[in-house]
């Protein structure tokens, strides 16, 4: 699992249209308790999904579509890109699908407004030099062509913000993002340049230790990617690196669960690396937090949490609501000889969305296998803070 | 001094309770039924604005369409394409709630994706525990309403909502309850029905359609840029307009209907005014000696003055608080009335609370007070003018009185004059021709004790050769203290006018409309879907029962109607595209345009016929043209006709089927008008067309005769509130006439002492002062018949026409006329029987010793 964002999204969608907040400010709607216990948001719906519980065999181009049996799933981009003159910025922009309905509860309706399924989709970018962090987010049900997703062409897009290619078999041609908010705009070519990295075993990536908490996580760790940038009257031409994470599932949460870090590093020795952990409320590291590390030739290895450590440096305190996030780490792969420092770009990238958590471009700097290395990437944290949606829906944090 | 001065007033007042108390419940009714229109007005003022508010939203413009409204694809366009991101979907209508009689939901069909920048009302609380939002949003026939109105209702979660849409029944099961934490919210909420956007246009029958699209504009240059970004987008017939002007153009709908209301209202309280007048005159002219001593004494002008203003003040003072409870108690049961008549005839509105502002109570306390003060000015005058000397000699007020009487009367004639002219020169505006309404009436109660003189004058012959020497006593009497006598019949007069006016002007309508159903029912058979604004039919029946219907046996030929309200910039037009069957031209009386031209040319051309109110409201003659958006965009049609109607204020615009069809993309029928074959019973017939309806649908099949009974009960309905505003004035004006009688003969008790003592029977006495007061009774209903008469013609012939804008024709109903003047002599005596009693009875020695 990748990102514990789009697990909430069913529960902020339960409570969110109860409150008819959808489209509101994040931090009211996150004040008022949930009132679906975790078990009534998870549990008793569950009857009817497909459940990511066995090994499966991936199809491309197919896979890069929706999967309806399950009950949520994203498309996951996130990347560091520089301008001609070398200003940086980092993006992300995501959809999430979650599904209102089993499959087989699903009733026909006549409207084109009915709908199973709901897309929230997340749009930031980190503009460094100026210290100015852009965060939106959209909501809407996919009806009537507001929001949706297709393999062949493949497509995902709520309203005006999508993602379309030319997906081949294994590895996609390109594709095309574009993402327009306010006065900011990102129009953005990716081409892969390696090929799809299955997690896990075989893309069955393990959450729990229940059949089942589980999702089928794949991802494109390398994309070339060039476009432009606009920022009110500036453009920008900018170059540089993306990811892509798609994962799909249906239950993978544990009740003990108090939130996750995730990094993904591109180095500029080609290698890729990625590694989370899932924090549990007793303070104690999952051990089933794991990792994927890509070499230069395409070729990835999994990670267990035995093979990585990562150490807090330094931490953040946000403006917003006085939660403190970790701001700076060292990550150990001894079994690699791999050490890096992460920094983030900027201090403040904390989404101020339906679910608060920070998301944000950052730094490495290290050493492997005795070579000094640097790199960029991505980093997400989640179920930090008092009244983060991870902590108001998976139990008081102490 | 003072202390003294006010000790005197209160020792006066006590002794002559029975007039003060008349006159503070005179004061007391006028200002309640006043405040009583003010709050029902402003209590439905206020629920509009709050339904409209609830339903609008924050949305500051409104993007709407033709009959069908605006396509679904408008607003994926808008969103995609248009990259216009503060856009909110509506799909609504008013339903039935069957189980309710009487109640009416407003089904607010929402994209909760999209809603919060528009309807933060419905966020602004808890949800409950149970609440399914899951269910509402993938359930079809699922809805949400406000806790405390299913409360009322004895309805949970889980349970089933019936109601009606246009002709069938449907169940809402209720997925969740609504329950904002403010009160202004709360009322926001109590009449929705708040489903999602698929389900209401499941439930509604509007597959592919919005209601509207809601929209939020920023104010300044980036807000009109995104207004034509919005425009370049929308498709020929639909456009953006603002909430507040939409709101506005409804709004304005029921303005003139309120004005009229208030109006009346205030014809109460000039009764009233006239009551304080009257009893203020009397009580100086009763304490001339009195008030001449005190000058002698050395009281000042100025404080006789303020002591009549004084009392005035405080009569007028307590009356009027005594008004505003009795108005807020009135007020209940009025803006139920009012209501009622706004939903017959504009829109569906409920009023679920009283608004009991300090305004409105204010305005009740100024105008009672102020009245009073006002009323009391000229005899305030007059106490504090009147050199002391003189106010000894008590005859010589009534010598005044009948010398300044044909003053009195040439200032009538002016007063009189600048009315009739204010109404010349008000043109359309209406408060300046009630003011000179007013006027008018005011003309005449000052042309009141001479023209009573004159009348007596008249009678005098007639009057000693049936009386004698008692009869002649009769009249002259009333002459001798004209100062008393002609204030008490200006006040029977006026309060009588004022019926026989109102009384004309309900008549007049009435038949009119009578005789317009008549000539304009013309079908056998009327089949409509139940309306929920009486007068008005926008919603459509089943195409399906229209093809079952129509193609029923005996039926020789079917009219279609299709209602519905065209709205655009050019404000909102109610339109009605015809099927007509030849025979069926004769319905129409055109007051403009010859039948015979406007037949050919209104069937196969771009040309409407419009009704009276139209016309007047439009300022539209012949072969102008008007224009009207249409599915093809706005177009221009020319006028070829103007009919009578009295169907709608707003107006009417007819075109022919054809011409709608050329127009617009819609194929919705909203009541068929069925002949019969000759030699079918129509009775029979609406029984098969029942039969044939089945019970699936609820649909009126109505004869002639019942649509035409049904009509008049609508009639008699919307015209109940101006009914009572008329009884509750005639009361008013029976309270005057008692306490002016009353007091005037009281006061007469020296005299009918000395009477008694030159030998008169108790028997005589009570039949002089009998004669008398029906004497005055009987001068004030002739007086009122020809007064009546002409308020009714201002009423009819200006108000109505200012107001609705149609020509009534006038029907003056002898038996009005006498119901008056049987009113006035009637109220006349029974004012005299109390005092005739006492005076009859008291020792004539008893009664010469005055005070």
């Amino acid at each position: 699992m990748r990102r514990i964002v789009g697990i909430l999204l069913l529960v902020a969608v339960l409570v969110g249209v109860g409150q008819w907040y959808l489209a509101g400010q994040a931090s009211d709607y996150i004040a008022a308790e949930p009132r679906l216990s975790l078990s009534q948001a998870l549990g008793g719906e569950l009857a009817g999904f497909a459940r990511a519980d066995r090994p499966r065999v991936f199809r491309f181009p197919d896979d890069h579509g929706p999967h309806p049996a399950y009950r949520t799933e994203w498309w996951y981009y996130t990347g560091n890109l520089k301008s001609a003159a070398g200003r940086h910025f980092g993006f992300q922009l995501t959809f999430f699908r979650t599904a209102l309905k089993a499959p087989t509860d699903r009733v026909g309706r006549t409207s084109a407004w009915g709908t199973q399924d709901v897309y929230m989709a997340h749009f930031a970018l980190s503009d460094v030099a100026a210290q100015r962090f852009h965060a939106f987010q959209r909501l809407s049900r996919a009806a009537l062509g507001l929001a949706g997703a297709s393999a062949a062409p493949f497509r995902v897009w709520l309203e005006d913000w999508s993602v379309t290619g030319e997906m081949a078999a294994e590895r996609p041609v390109s594709m095309q993002l574009s993402a327009e908010e306010q006065d900011v705009a990102l129009d953005l070519r990716l081409r892969s340049e390696k090929p799809i990295v299955l997690h896990g075993r075989n893309g069955l990536s393990q959450k729990g230790a229940a059949a089942g908490q589980a999702s089928y996580y794949y991802s494109l760790t390398r994309l070339r990617s060039d476009g432009v940038i606009r920022l009110g009257a500036e453009e920008f031409q900018v170059q540089g690196l993306s990811w892509m994470d798609r994962e799909w599932s249906t239950s993978v949460l544990s009740e003990a669960l108090q939130g996750w870090d995730w990094f993904a590093i591109q180095l500029t020795d080609g290698q890729e690396l990625i590694v989370y952990q899932i924090r549990q409320q007793s303070g104690d590291i999952h051990p089933l937090s794991s990792g994927t590390l890509v070499a230069a030739d395409g070729t990835s290895q999994a990670l267990t949490s035995a093979d990585f450590q990562i150490e807090v440096l330094r931490t953040w305190r946000s403006p917003a609501d006085g939660t403190v996030y970790p701001a700076k780490w060292r990550l150990r792969i001894p079994g690699e000889a791999i050490e890096l420092t992460i920094t983030p770009y900027m201090a403040d990238q904390e989404m101020h969305t339906l679910i608060r958590y920070w998301e944000g471009a950052v730094r490495a700097q290290g050493t492997a296998q005795g070579r000094s290395l640097a790199g960029d990437g991505y980093v997400e944290l989640t179920g930090y803070g008092e009244k983060k949606a991870g902590s108001a829906v998976f139990g008081r944090m102490s | 001094m003072s202390r003294l001065l006010w000790r005197s007033s209160r020792r006066y007042l006590r002794q002559h309770v029975w007039q003060a108390g008349l006159a503070l419940l005179g004061v007391a009714l006028g200002v309640a039924v006043v405040v009583a229109i003010d709050v029902a007005n402003e209590s439905a003022r206020r629920a509009f604005v709050l339904a409209t508010q609830s339903i609008v939203g924050r949305a500051t413009h409104q993007i709407v369409g033709g009959p069908n409204g605006v396509s679904e694809e408008v607003y994926r366009r808008l969103r995609l394409t248009g990259k216009v991101r503060a856009l909110a979907p509506v799909v609504e209508s008013d339903v039935a709630a069957t189980d309710y009689p009487g109640r009416i939901f407003h089904v607010l069909g929402v994209d909760a994706f999209a809603e919060a920048p528009f309807r933060p009302y419905l966020s602004s609380g808890g949800t409950a525990p149970d609440n399914d939002f899951l269910a509402f949003l993938t359930q079809p026939a699922t809805g949400l309403i406000a806790a405390d109105t299913a409360r009322q209702l004895g309805l949970d979660i889980g349970d089933r909502l019936s109601i009606r849409v246009g002709t069938q029944h449907q169940f809402i099961t209720l997925v969740g309850l609504l329950d904002p934490n403010d009160s202004s919210s709360a009322s926001a909420v109590e009449n929705l029905l708040i489903t999602d956007i698929a389900t209401a246009q499941e439930i509604l029958g509007l597959g592919g359609q919005l209601s509207r699209i809601d929209v939020r504009v920023p104010e300044g240059e980036a807000g009109q840029k995104l207004l034509a970004t919005i425009r370049q987008l929308l498709p020929a017939g639909v456009e953006v307009l603002s909430s507040r002007g939409r709101s506005q153009a409804i709004e304005q709908m029921t303005r003139a209907f309120q004005l009229n209301l208030t109006a009346l209202s205030l014809l109460a309280l000039i009764v009233g005014v006239f009551l304080i007048y009257n009893t203020m005159t009397f009580s100086v002219v009763q304490r001339r000696g009195l008030l001449g001593l005190l000058r002698i004494q050395g009281v000042t002008r100025r404080e006789i003055f303020l002591l009549v203003l004084g009392e005035a003040v405080l009569i007028g003072g307590v009356g009027t608080v005594g008004g505003l409870g009795l108005g807020i108690l009135l007020s209940q049961g009025l803006v139920q009335l009012v209501t009622r008549t706004i939903t017959d005839l504009y829109f569906v509105l409920t009023v679920r609370e009283l608004v009991l502002t300090p305004v409105v109570l204010g305005k009740g306390m100024v105008l009672g007070i102020g009245a009073s003060l006002l009323a009391a000015l000229r005899p305030a005058w007059e106490a504090a003018t009147t050199p002391p000397r003189v106010t000894l000699q008590r005859s010589s007020l009534e010598t005044r009185a009948r010398q300044t009487a044909p003053r009195t009367m040439f200032l009538g004639l002016l007063v009189l004059a600048a009315g009739l002219g204010g109404l010349w020169i008000s043109g359309t505006n209406l408060l300046l021709s009630f003011v000179s309404l007013f006027g008018v009436l005011l003309g005449c109660v000052l042309m009141t004790p001479l023209t009573t003189v004159g009348c007596i004058r008249l009678l005098q012959p007639v009057l000693s050769a049936w009386g004698g020497t008692l009869g002649r006593l009769c009249g002259r009497s009333v002459v001798a203290t004209l100062s008393r006598t002609a204030v008490a019949i200006a006040a029977l007069m006026v309060a009588v006018s004022v019926t026989v006016g109102v009384g004309i002007m309900v008549q007049s309508f009435r038949q009119t409309v009578v005789r317009w159903l008549e000539s304009s029912l013309h079908a056998d058979v009327y089949i409509a879907p139940p309306s929920l604004i009486a007068r008005r039919s926008d919603s459509t029946l089943d195409p399906a029962l229209v093809q079952r219907l129509a193609s029923a046996p005996d039926i020789a030929r079917v009219n279609t109607y299709r209602g519905l309200q065209v709205e655009s910039r050019l404000g909102l037009t109610q339109l009605v595209a015809l099927d007509l069957a030849e025979r069926s031209y004769d319905a129409f009386t055109f007051i403009a345009g010859e039948p015979q031209a406007i037949w050919p040319t209104f069937q196969n051309e771009a040309a409407v016929i419009i009704s009276e109110p139209y016309a007047y409201r439009h300022e539209l003659s012949l072969n102008d043209t008007l224009q009207l958006r249409t599915d093809r965009g706005v177009h221009s049609f020319r006028v070829v006709g103007i009919f009578t109607d009295y169907g709608s204020d707003q107006g009417i615009v007819m075109m022919s089927r054809y011409t709608y069809d050329q127009w617009w993309q819609d194929t919705k029928i909203s009541s068929l008008g069925v002949y019969a074959e000759p030699n079918v019973d129509v009775d029979r017939l609406v029984e098969s067309l029942r039969r044939l309806a089945g019970a699936e649908h609820e649909v009126l099949i109505r004869s002639n005769r019942t649509l035409r009974e049904a009509s008049l009960k609508i009639f008699d309905r919307t015209f109940t509130i101006t009914t009572v505003l008329h009884l509750l004035t005639t009361v008013v004006a029976f309270v005057g006439v008692l306490s002016a009688l009353m007091a005037l003969q009281l006061e007469r008790a020296r005299e009918l002492g000395v009477l008694r003592a030159t030998g008169c029977t108790p028997g005589q006495i009570w039949g002089l002062m009998t004669s008398q007061t029906g004497l005055m009774g009987l001068i004030a209903g002739l007086l009122a018949v020809p007064v009546g008469v002409g308020l009714a013609l201002i009423l009819v012939l200006v108000i109505n026409r200012r107001s609705f804008g149609w020509t009534l024709q006038i029907e003056i109903a002898p038996e009005i006329l006498v119901q008056a003047i049987g009113m006035a002599v009637v109220a006349a005596l029974l004012a005299g029987l109390y005092p005739a009693l006492r005076m009859a009875r008291t020792s004539p020695a008893l009664a010469l010793r005055e005070e």
